[in-house]
């Protein structure tokens, strides 16, 4: 990217309630106005008709279809006219979230049930019953549709090995161990679960996300940071390493809400992520909503320091925006705090990017991005959200 | 040596009620729909408790919505902040409390503690609460120039709302420790003085009735700290088994101490047999001569799913009958 400071988006976006319930049942025009309303602002020029078919087709496999294939190209419209430089795949709207998509195409796992995961939030979690196999391709359905509607580089996001295994219960791999202690069971069962992963359902998925025309790919990996222990660490470079292994493909990796040391430990090891050319990391959560280039404001960014210190060459995806709930106050010129949720001004995402820089020292090295996918916020936040980081990005780039 | 079995933390939520909360959040169900489902929901954790033979009797604290919140709401000198942090090396996340001035006792309602109301047959009823140094450890300070104040404080005012709980007829307190025995998740070793304040701290809180406690560890090994924590005037040391070789303990080691053996893991769905608990308790009595044993899982069951967990909790009830008739 030649401007500095490009914008991306991280991966997903919420579900409207017409591409929810499509999914389920037939839907009714007035189901569609929010579809319509929408069609406007983002520029859907054939949306009548696509609303006619959808309406009119009795073949349930033909209207998820369609419905997903509009929602994606809403999805990728949303990002496009908010200012995104990316296009992600249209905020994941043919995935059931980043986990349960990926572990349903798995041969030998099975999802149990939900588990707690924060406040009203939770995951379906899946526990490995026998040695896995990939079903079907995970991605590259969709993908195929965003590559014919896309007007931008494609960035896949896709849900990294680590964070499969680690939010996955070991179930087959942890009988069939025989060591003494429950705690070296555990270990050597982790290891043995995530190097099939690897290599039965992640690196064929690349492979055909590659031979469909993919150059970009985001591993997610929320869940490296959740062990710091060094054991814990070698074993993710050992797999991602051996993911990325013989792809000619740009990869980034995603890692946001760590541990208190989280970061620091990422960054030590970072530099041995092989092919690893982006982190794209969280830092808005842990910041104050004030305006300011100091370290005091932006407390949040000290943990770039680690990455630089440790010799990470690569880009990063600055989180500059929160995604989560918001009740905290917010100081003149900050943003604005409406009901749970917090619109950045373009002033305070200019303020992170400037701080950022003064740590990274290479401004072309910064991407501005929200802290995570946007899946929590509804479409005119997330839209509001994004258009205030292009033009806080936009802001930045007048310093230089 | 007597037995009992006992709930040590928060027990999942219903697919029901998940489906509930879900829909609350999408402003789909009203606050009171979640209210009559949590009520039915909690006497249900109380009536498997009852069939399973507990004495102990907790609630589930299924509105909890992470482990430290209620005690953050009770704090004065503590806000929730908007940070959500990681629960140890877990997917699940908590509210970081943020010290924000000197801490006190503030406006404590013990219904967001216990659901009292809905324990009226029982006799002896549990809480789970954070101890205070694992409280001062996952909060950020923003006051305290000194951490022995802080921490004491905290001490200070958590005793505060036990009185309130005891108030309420809560017999016996969990005070959670992970802290104490979990170590990545922070960037310098706890050394001896820290671990001395910690302690200190805890036999501040439960000065005025040391008998109502059992500091409970988790996620981490135990042993190294076992001889520290017998020590202190409490009823009862709790320890995770799945982190904690029973091998590395003293031979014969005799105690006046309760042991609360962590013996099902709350994060892995495999539900442990109840011939092999039964089998690990044993090896832990030949091990240690306690004054009582308590079978529970090693850390809060909301891990797994709740039918996981309820089967779990059925494998700790057979694995204490094998025991009782083995004598």
């Amino acid at each position: 990217m030649s401007k500095l400071f490009p914008v991306q988006e991280i991966g997903s976006l919420a579900k409207p309630k017409w591409r929810t319930k499509g999914l389920r049942q037939q839907l009714s025009s007035q189901d569609l106005s929010e579809a319509e309303e929408w069609a406007a602002k983002l520029g859907i020029q054939d949306f009548h008709d696509r609303a006619k078919s959808i309406l009119k087709t009795a073949n349930e496999k033909e209207r998820v279809k369609a419905i997903l294939e509009l929602s994606t190209l809403y999805g990728l419209r949303l990002f496009e006219t908010s200012g995104v430089d990316n296009d992600g795949v249209g905020g994941e709207q043919q995935r059931v979230e980043m986990y349960e998509h990926v572990i349903k195409a798995v041969q030998g796992m099975n999802l149990l049930g939900h588990v707690h995961s924060f406040d009203n939030k939770y995951f379906n979690k899946g526990v490995a019953e026998s040695k896995i196999s990939r079903k079907h391709p995970i991605y590259v359905p969709e993908f195929l549709d965003v590559k014919k509607y896309a007007h931008r580089a494609v960035k896949v996001p896709i849900t990294g090995p680590y964070t499969l295994v680690d939010w996955s219960f070991s179930g087959y791999y942890v009988q069939k161990q025989d060591a003494s202690s429950a705690k070296t069971r555990k270990i050597e069962a982790k290891r043995e679960f995530l190097l099939d992963i690897v290599e039965e359902i992640i690196r064929p998925e690349i492979r055909d996300l590659v031979d469909a025309g993919a150059t970009w790919i985001q591993i997610d990996e929320p869940a490296v940071t959740t062990h710091p222990e060094p054991q814990e660490m070698e074993l993710f470079v050992e797999a991602w390493n051996e993911t990325v292994k013989g792809f000619n493909c740009k990869f980034s990796d995603h890692t946001c809400y760590p541990s208190e040391i989280g970061y620091k430990v990422l960054a030590e090891y970072a530099p041995k992520l092989d092919k690893c050319d982006q982190l794209a990391l969280e830092f808005a959560n842990r910041d104050t909503s004030r305006l300011g280039i100091d370290e005091d404001s932006r407390e949040g960014y000290s943990d770039l320091k680690h990455f630089v210190d440790a010799g990470f060459s690569g880009e990063f995806g600055l989180g500059v925006a929160h995604v989560h709930d918001f009740t905290g106050n917010v100081s003149s010129g900050a943003g604005q705090s409406v009901g749970r949720d917090l619109i950045e001004s373009p002033e305070l995402v200019r303020d992170r990017l400037l701080f950022a820089t003064k740590i990274i020292g290479d401004p072309a090295k910064i991407w501005a991005n929200p802290d995570c996918g946007l899946r929590t916020r509804t479409w005119d936040v997330a839209f509001a959200k994004l258009a205030n980081i292009t033009k806080g990005a936009e802001l930045a780039r007048e310093a230089y | 040596m007597s037995l009992e079995i006992q709930l040590a933390g928060i027990h999942p939520r219903s697919e029901k009620l998940i489906e509930l909360t879900r829909s609350y959040e999408r402003a789909k169900a009203s606050w009171s729909q979640v209210e009559v489902q949590l009520e039915q929901e909690t006497r249900e954790v109380i009536k498997l408790q009852e069939s399973l033979g507990f004495k102990h009797f907790s609630d589930g604290a299924l509105g909890w919505q992470d482990q430290l919140r209620p005690v953050t709401r009770a704090l004065q000198g503590v806000e929730s902040g908007t940070r959500y942090s990681r629960w140890f090396d877990t997917n699940t996340f908590y509210q970081k409390p943020i010290i924000v001035g000197k801490i006190s006792a503030g406006n404590i309602d013990p219904k967001n503690f216990l659901r009292a109301d809905l324990l009226t047959k029982e006799r002896d009823r549990k809480v789970t609460l954070p101890g205070p140094y694992t409280f001062s450890q996952l909060s950020e300070n923003k006051h305290y120039k000194n951490y022995a104040d802080l921490l004491f404080d905290i001490a200070t005012a958590e005793r505060e709302i036990i009185r309130r709980l005891k108030n309420e007829g809560v017999t016996l307190f969990q005070l959670s420790e992970p802290c104490l025995v979990y170590q990545p998740y922070r960037e310098s070793f706890r050394d001896q003085s820290e671990v001395d304040l910690a302690l200190g701290a805890i036999r501040s809180l439960v000065k005025d009735s040391p008998g109502d406690f059992v500091v409970q560890t988790y996620f981490g090994d135990a042993a190294p700290l076992l001889p520290a924590l017998l020590n202190l005037p409490i009823f009862g040391v709790g320890i995770d088994l799945f982190e904690t070789d029973i091998s590395s303990f003293n031979e014969q080691e005799k105690t006046s101490k309760a042991f609360v053996l962590g013996v099902v893991d709350s994060r892995e769905s495999f539900v442990e047999d109840a011939n092999w608990i039964a089998d690990t308790a044993r090896k832990f009595s030949e091990k240690v001569d306690a004054r009582q044993l308590v079978l529970a899982s090693n850390s809060d069951l909301k891990f797994v799913p709740q039918g996981i967990a309820n089967q779990k909790l059925e494998a700790l009830s057979k694995a204490s009958e094998l025991l009782e008739g083995s004598g």
